[in-house]
């Protein structure tokens, strides 16, 4: 990463459609150089919040500082962004190169010089030399998106806005993708602004992410910041399985939870509410042979496990609740479905969040 | 076995298919084989053959007019239908707006409508506004039925193209004057390129509507009506004919420059 | 450092727009403005003609003009003569027009949707082409086939079998064989695109699941080619009501159709306001039913809108 200069900053946007509030009061600031990747649920405002950035929606309240200049007015044409759009958008009727050098011949660049940038570009995208007149209709899945990718990159903009760009494609191309798209950010060093529903995928990416919900810019932190410590339910909920549980602070510092019968001891809190959620994420549980090993325990039945290639995933029945513990193939629980166990973990690996 | 009835149901479906396509065709080739007949009446089987009338009706002055008149007005009904049912097109199946179901089924009204009844009516329409009834008054009439058809050809092509594309052009730097001529036109231009063939030729043969709003100028399929109605003359067939090769010339020539048009595309860089 | 944004305080939101402005903005949406130039040809070329025509029939027969005179009685005129003949003529030989053609383009539109494969495209080129052929021409060639003594078929049977045959022109039977022959591509047509709209995964299910061909038929098949079935059949039929060449070449003085009355009143009776009353009860009947089926339409999804 370069100096910590925000190249982009956004200052209490709002869209407005209508009665709804697409995107609600954000606010931001873009490192330049990094790679950030915006998270939430569809209908959480993030599209919209890109294409605004992007130029192709105006905002209704707020600012867009592009390196200090108001951009607010400043359509997407004329803005030195560039985006993948969802569907790749790709000029259906002409060929990779025609694609590739479309921005290029917009400003009026020489066929001979457009051709050469095209080549460099297809050679970074990893693009065999021979695809240049290719059709983009007998392109797989994968080319096209290395075709959207070199297009974008051949306007040289300061910062490229990616909308969804792999949700479309299967598991296997997917992760290739993802890795790739990280290399390309750091051979090219340009500031990457991405959008996904999936957390997964930005962890994967991201230098920072950003956590959307309703319009609301609800966390924003490194991976690591948002995986272990989730501001809320919400954000704690998006990682995918982690047990959740309700709980209510009690006399001597512990919390009661209604759902397992017992009290449990819990990290300090740093607001004074009453209830709250313990979050227990499944590789810091642990099987127990006796329960002083950790600071809780809980007792259960084992209902069923589940291979999940280097790692095992187990759901253990505590009355009517279903706790999930993770571990590694290599420690894997060595007894049988139906059997009675008891599982614990420590506080230190418990986050208390609120609603 | 359900294998076996799935095939023996298929080839039935492809013969009766060959006996449609058959029949579709047994009084074109009817036409065609009489137009090569010597005598003055029709006779089958034909006692000679020759081109004679051919000679004959290619040197009417006649024929030059009828086709002229007939060229003239489908090249006027297929550049206009274009323009309207492109931007016909547009609203139909590109924009989201108000109303535009309502519009959809409005447009799509005067398709379903009797011929020879808006054939009429035009005529009433023109005699009440005082516009006299000449081939460019054919060319309005044959629009009123052959608009909305070229927008629904059109509307077909338009729903197939992903309107991001604008978008991402937009984003790359071009204008909407750009925009519109690099990526909407070219995207859009097989739909163009047919819908504009099918105005041509609907309009070349459509008699229902020319009938009433021609007057003293006479389309082909004009002539071969009045002609027809009065029994039988040699020259009925060859003109017959002469409407069967052009329409086959105009569509292979379509074709062909179409698949001619896609293969220079794929070549230039 | 993780940081929140405090979420509870959202802007006021902006006023909404009055109606007036909501109508502007109506008038400058893309939509609209793109539909205006076939709008207006419309207005000019189809609304206007109809309500002239409209017009014409509340006048006094045999005038050409409005003078200030309405009167019914071309309306009554037609109830009370043999109008009515007419009528059930064109609309009896456009229903018995309509069945044929679904009954013989059915097969059709099923090889061309789901059995021909790339085949399709070829085939329906071919079958494009007569349609571009003037009517007249074609109905002509079939004038040729069965006339009497010289025409091709009676030719033939002659020469071949000895056999002597009869005129088999000017009938009924020949009037619906050219209609069948010139409305076939319009049932056909929608049809085959009402077909393709059927899911092969759903008949596949549907015959997993235990039915017959028949029910799968009646299920599957025909709930969902219906729209396109339906166009075909409404197009085929209103298009054969106003059909006028098929009578006359085919069918002789035998068969007057509806188009046959309007254009007598037109031309050789010079009464306008009757014959445009007879046309105002064609396009009330046919009106009708041409808006019944529209109304169920789905017109994006039929054409392809993904």
């Amino acid at each position: 990463m370069g100096e910590d200069t925000p190249i982009l900053q956004i200052k209490g946007v709002t869209k407005q459609f209508g009665k709804l509030l697409a995107v609600n009061n954000v606010s931001l600031d873009i490192v330049d150089g990094e790679f950030f990747t915006i998270v939430g649920p569809s209908g959480s405002g993030k599209t919209t919040l890109l294409r605004m950035l992007a130029g192709l929606e105006k905002p209704t309240g707020g600012d867009i500082l592009l390196r200090g200049n108001r951009v607010n007015d400043v359509s997407a044409n004329k803005r030195p962004t560039c985006m993948v759009f969802q569907s790749l958008a790709l000029f259906n009727h002409r060929t990779v190169g025609q694609n590739i050098e479309f921005s290029q011949k917009m400003k009026g660049v020489p066929r001979a010089e457009r051709r050469e940038r095209a080549m460099e570009l297809m050679k970074i995208v990893r693009l065999p030399e021979d695809y240049y007149a290719k059709s983009v209709t007998k392109c797989s899945g994968g080319e096209r998106q290395r075709v959207a990718l070199a297009r974008a990159l051949a306007s040289d903009p300061d910062i490229m806005f990616f909308d969804e760009p792999l949700s479309a494609i299967d598991y296997q191309l997917r992760k290739h993708l993802e890795v790739e798209l990280k290399d390309l950010h750091r051979e090219t060093g340009k500031t990457f602004m991405y959008i996904t529903h999936s957390l997964e995928e930005a962890m994967v990416m991201s230098d920072r992410i950003g956590i959307m919900q309703a319009g609301h810019l609800i966390q924003v932190g490194t991976p690591d910041e948002i995986y272990t410590q989730p501001l809320n339910k919400f954000v704690s909920e998006f990682m995918g399985e982690v047990n959740t549980l309700a709980v209510r602070r009690s006399a001597d510092g512990k919390y009661d939870c209604a759902e397992l019968s017992m009290q449990l001891a819990a990290p300090a809190s740093t607001d004074s509410s009453e209830t709250g959620y313990l979050v227990v994420r499944p590789e810091s549980m642990r099987f127990l042979n006796d329960p002083s090993e950790a600071d809780n325990h809980v007792k259960g039945s084992l209902f069923n496990e589940y291979g999940m290639g280097s790692r095992v995933q187990y759901h253990v029945r505590v009355g009517d609740t279903m706790l999930v513990v993770e571990k590694l193939r290599e420690q894997a629980y060595q007894g049988n479905i139906d059997d009675d166990v008891i599982i614990g973990w420590n506080v230190k690996d418990s986050v208390l969040v609120g609603d | 076995m359900e294998d076996r009835k799935k095939r023996w149901v298929h080839s039935l479906i492809g013969v009766w298919t060959g006996v449609v396509l058959l029949f579709f065709f047994l009084p074109i080739a009817a036409v065609i084989v009489s137009s090569l007949s010597k005598s003055r009446y029709f006779r089958f089987p034909m006692k000679e053959w020759s081109f004679k009338w051919y000679d004959e009706t290619i040197n009417a002055n006649l024929t030059e007019n009828l086709h002229l008149t007939s060229v003239y007005v489908a090249g006027c009904v297929a550049l206009i239908a274009l323009v309207l049912g492109f931007f016909g097109a547009l609203a139909f199946a590109r924009y989201d707006w108000k109303g535009r179901i309502f519009y959809q089924r409005l447009i799509m009204l005067p398709i379903f409508f009797p011929q020879a009844v808006l054939g009429l009516a035009l005529l009433l329409w023109f005699t009440y506004i005082g516009v006299l009834p000449t081939w460019e008054a054919a060319v309005f009439a044959h629009l009123v039925w052959i608009a909305p058809i070229v927008t629904l050809v059109i509307s077909i092509q338009v729903y197939g193209f992903d309107v991001s594309q604008e978008e991402a052009a937009y984003d790359l730097g071009a204008n909407r004057w750009q925009v519109f001529w690099e990526v909407t036109l070219p995207a859009l231009a097989p739909g163009l390129f047919s819908g504009g063939l099918f105005a041509f030729l609907l309009s070349w043969g459509n008699f229902s509507l020319s009938t009433y709003t021609t007057g003293a100028d006479s389309t082909v399929t004009e002539w071969l009506y009045t002609k027809m109605s009065s029994g039988y003359t040699p020259m009925i067939p060859t003109m017959g004919a002469f409407s069967v090769y052009g329409s086959v010339i105009i569509l292979f020539a379509g074709y062909i420059f179409l698949i001619a048009h896609r293969r220079r595309a794929a070549k230039r860089l | 450092m993780a940081t929140t944004i405090d979420k509870m305080s959202p802007p006021p939101l902006l006023p909404q727009p009055t109606a007036l402005q909501s109508f502007g903005l109506w008038l400058r949406q893309p939509g609209f403005l793109t539909a205006t130039p076939i709008l207006i040809f419309f207005l000019a070329g189809f609304v206007g003609p109809l309500v002239i025509v409209l017009g014409f029939s509340f006048l006094p027969e045999r005038t050409f003009g409005f003078h200030g005179e309405w009167t019914v009685e071309n309306y009554v005129h037609i109830l009370t003569e043999s109008y009515y003949i007419s009528f059930l003529w064109s609309f009896g030989l456009a229903a018995a027009t309509v069945a044929c053609c679904l009954l013989i383009s059915y097969p059709v539109s099923y090889g061309l949707a789901k059995v021909f494969g790339r085949w399709a495209a070829p085939i329906m080129l071919l079958l494009v082409i007569p349609l571009f052929v003037s009517e007249n021409v074609r109905l002509f060639g079939w004038y040729i086939l069965l006339l009497k003594g010289g025409g091709i078929f009676a030719g033939t049977a002659k020469e071949l079998f000895g056999l002597e045959t009869g005129t088999l022109l000017y009938s009924n039977g020949t009037t619906l064989l050219g209609m069948v022959y010139v409305y076939l591509p319009y049932t056909l047509f929608p049809t085959t695109l009402g077909l393709s709209l059927v899911p092969k995964d759903q008949v596949d299910a549907a015959g997993d699941l235990g039915a017959n061909r028949f029910q799968i038929f009646r299920e599957i098949e025909l709930p969902v080619a219906m729209p396109g079935i339906l166009i075909g059949s409404l197009l085929t039929f209103v298009l054969a009501v106003g059909a006028i060449s098929e009578a006359k070449v085919l069918g002789g003085a035998n068969i007057v159709v509806i188009s046959h009355a309007i254009q007598h009143e037109f031309t050789y009776a010079q009464n306008w306001p009757l014959g445009s009353a007879i046309s105002m009860f064609a396009i009330l009947i046919t009106g009708t039913l041409v808006i019944y089926v529209m109304r169920r339409l789905d017109l994006d999804r039929l054409l392809g809108r993904r």
